[in-house]
């Protein structure tokens, strides 16, 4: 476990997003970077937990928000596929991190 | 009320309520020649600021309003692009200078209302030119035209590296590092619009010219430049940037003496001529005077006259003479860029090249 | 009046001078040309459309005309003229109809921003719209030409406009362009359909348009709601075959195949997510007409 306080992450401001979800894929317009982007089902609940916190959440925030709960054993499988996602929506501009 | 066509596109800036009255083939014609001159979305701006846009037919309507959201939609693409290019050169410490449209519409000027934008101008100093294009390219730009002669042709000759796009998002960015070549045969000196650069409000880096600098840049890319075709848009940025300075107290003042420190007399002079014969500009009578320094010789001020009032009244012109004006205009842009020898190989080349293009 | 009430004469004549003001839809093109090629195109192709009156508004001012050079008697070249610029190289002539034709989806893609035009072929069975977006080389245009021999309406072969308040399909209805093998398939498909002489050796190959159907011509003025979109493809030899796409999939290619989704920003977004949203979305392989047709006809008896 990393000794250094947890990464917080945050989206862009909700009103600069518009999205859509049918059957649990979500289309996502990025109005600061006018790019439309096509999230699956942990990418698009990811970014609503984020566009509706007010202030940054952890990955362990992140996990406890979504809804289904992972069965322990599955908590680490589900953290590496947050940080996947954390990591492509930073590349897009979608999300920002700093530390506590 | 039956407008003559020529007048149409300065009616419809200059005076919108005119407009009430103009019959659907005059509607026709007004949004043929608009929208061929880029001005369309200009258009559509002064009769919405009366309340009158949801007054015109609706055939015609449709268009002003298709033509002011693409408006929209550019300049929305411009100021994504500006922080991109911001983001690249901010570590370099490099004063970047927006031009033209970009300027006016990141300093919300009157003048980027309902205006079209495309590429993208910057200045920069001369001798940083090598580590802003170092940086530009690590980002993804990347040159558009390769050929060693074209390489050479804006590198040596011109005052801009060749445009760049970038690979991802096709956008296009002109780098200069001069309003002119260094092989044209006026020389308004770079040192002296970067020293009167300001910042852009609320912005840590990116910078904009001077008022004059604005003014006398508009004029010299109007009458020096080679894309003629946007001639009569670029005239109405112009006027608007004059009514706009026009409203502080020292802008008139020193515009001519600036031009003279500039070498843009000549310049100067076409500009206010035009503006105020086919635009209305109101240029006070003494600034046009001092302005007079610029004046060619007066056979030559009257070919001018000719290309120019038929290349900035498009409607005007039969069309043949409207396109040998062109011609001509498109010759003499270079000449004032080129030394005569130069400028007949690069013709030479343009020309061959042309042709290889369309014997496919 | 129409362009087929007409006698050739007078049409040639005004297409030689004051021009032709052609209605398309919302679209009303003034189109100049002396070429013997575009006059007889116009007469066949737009037999059932409306001329409009000289002192109304054309949105388009065209023409196809033959650049004045040494050319035009060794390998005569033609121009397509817009606004009185010429913003295309020139084509041979033999290629004058289909330069019109191009240049008309030209003016229309770039311009028409008051609608959010998608590449696509639509059609109407019922009152509701079918759309098939997709890019050249997809069957889309086969396969609607295949739907409107079998009953269904054409709206466009090539340009669907979504009109951005209502999200419905305004009908563009202009000659369907068919190309290499699929000339012969519709001629099999459907021998009652009038097409014009293919021209060869166009940078798509060989090209023939189809004349849109006398009732779709007469009702281009009724817009249609969508209900489906199917992204064809076209596989020889394959059986037709129809699935399901996910209307997240669906909206990502309506948006790819735009050809002014940004223009449209945020509004642009919210027009593509309704459709989507109200269309049952495919993604639909064929090999032939014959078995693709019907799978359409069959859908379109469903509620």
């Amino acid at each position: 476990m990393s000794p250094q306080s947890p990464q917080l992450w945050f989206s862009i401001p909700p009103r600069a997003i518009s999205w859509r979800e049918w059957d649990g894929e979500f289309v996502v317009r990025d109005e600061r970077s006018g790019s439309t982007h096509h999230l699956g089902p942990l990418a698009g609940r990811v970014l609503q937990v984020l566009l509706q916190a007010s202030g940054g959440v952890s990955v362990p925030d992140i996990v406890s928000r979504l809804g289904d709960q992972p069965a322990p054993a599955d908590e680490p499988e589900w953290r590496a596929a947050i940080d996947a996602v954390l990591s492509e929506f930073q590349r897009l501009g979608l999300v920002g991190a700093e530390r506590q | 009320m039956s407008t003559p066509p020529a007048h149409l596109i300065g009616l419809a800036l200059g005076n919108p309520q005119a407009l009430a009255d103009l019959s659907l083939p005059q509607w026709e014609a007004l949004v043929c020649h608009a929208r061929r001159a880029n001005l369309l979305p200009r258009i559509a701006v002064a009769l919405d600021d009366l309340g009158l846009l949801y007054e015109v037919p609706a055939a015609p309507r449709a268009h002003l309003v298709a033509a002011r959201t693409l408006a929209h939609a550019q300049a929305d693409a411009v100021r994504r692009e500006v922080a991109h290019i911001d983001r690249a050169l901010a570590a370099s410490g490099v004063p970047v200078v927006l031009l033209k449209g970009a300027a006016y519409l990141l300093a919300d000027m009157p003048a980027a209302r309902g205006r079209m934008f495309s590429d993208i101008d910057i200045l920069v100093p001369r001798a940083a030119l090598p580590e802003v294009e170092a940086k530009l390219m690590l980002n993804g730009w990347a040159a558009i035209k390769t050929t060693a002669y074209d390489q050479r042709y804006y590198r040596q000759w011109m005052h801009e590296l060749p445009p760049l796009r970038h690979i991802r998002r096709q956008t296009v960015l002109d780098v200069h590092h001069a309003i002119l070549p260094t092989t044209a045969r006026l020389k308004p000196d770079s040192a002296k619009l970067l020293a009167d650069s300001r910042r852009l409000l609320g912005e840590p880096r990116l910078r904009i010219l001077a008022p004059h600098d604005i003014v006398l840049h508009s004029a010299t890319h109007l009458f020096c430049n080679e894309d003629v075709g946007n001639s009569l848009r670029d005239l109405v940025d112009l006027d608007s940037l004059l009514r706009d300075f026009a409203q502080k107290g020292d802008f008139w003042p020193r515009l001519s003496s600036r031009a003279a420190e500039l070498d843009l007399t000549r310049p100067l002079y076409y500009a206010l001529r035009y503006a105020v014969r086919i635009l209305d500009t109101p240029v006070p009578a003494r600034v046009q005077s001092a302005a007079e320094m610029g004046r060619p010789p007066a056979a030559l001020r009257g070919l001018m006259d000719t290309l120019f009032m038929q290349t900035l009244q498009p409607e005007r012109a039969a069309e043949w003479l409207a396109s040998l004006a062109r011609g001509s205009l498109y010759l003499r842009a270079h000449w004032l860029r080129m030394p005569p020898l130069l400028l007949a190989c690069h013709l030479l080349v343009k020309t061959f090249r042309r042709e290889q293009a369309t014997a496919h | 009046m129409m362009v087929g009430d007409l006698p050739y004469k007078e049409l040639a004549r005004r297409l030689a001078g004051a021009g032709l003001r052609l209605r398309t839809g919302p679209v009303v093109s003034r189109i100049r040309s002396r070429l013997p090629a575009v006059v007889h195109g116009v007469a066949l192709h737009y037999a059932n459309h409306t001329i409009e009156d000289e002192d109304g508004f054309a949105d388009f001012r065209v023409g196809v005309v033959v650049p004045p050079s040494l050319r035009r008697w060794v390998k005569p070249q033609v121009l397509f003229e817009f606004d009185g610029a010429l913003p295309f190289l020139p084509l041979p002539a033999p290629q004058a109809f289909a330069m019109l034709e191009w240049g008309l989806n030209w003016c229309v893609s770039n311009h028409c921003h008051q609608y959010l035009i998608v590449h696509s072929a639509a059609v109407e069975k019922s009152g509701r719209a079918l759309l098939l977006p997709g890019p050249p080389g997809s069957g889309k245009s086969t396969l609607c030409a295949g739907l409107i021999s079998r009953g269904w309406r054409l709206l466009s072969d090539e340009l669907a406009l979504l009109d951005l308040a209502s999200g419905s399909v305004v009908p563009l209805t202009r000659p369907v362009s068919l190309k290499n093998a699929s000339i012969d398939a519709i001629r099999r498909f459907a021998p009652e359909a009038l097409l014009g002489p293919p021209v060869h050796d166009t940078v798509k190959g060989s090209v023939a348009h189809m004349k849109p159907p006398t009732e779709s011509a007469h009702r281009a003025n009724e817009t249609a709601r969508p209900r489906w979109i199917a992204l064809p493809r076209f596989e020889r030899g394959a059986a037709a075959r129809l699935e399901r796409l996910s209307k997240a999939q669906a909206f990502m290619q309506l948006a790819d195949n735009a050809f002014n989704y940004d223009v449209h920003g945020r509004r642009g977004f919210e027009l593509l997510a309704d459709v989507v949203t109200r269309s049952d979305c495919f993604a639909f392989r064929y090999g032939s007409l014959e078995d693709a047709v019907p799978v359409f006809d069959a859908i379109a008896r469903q509620p």
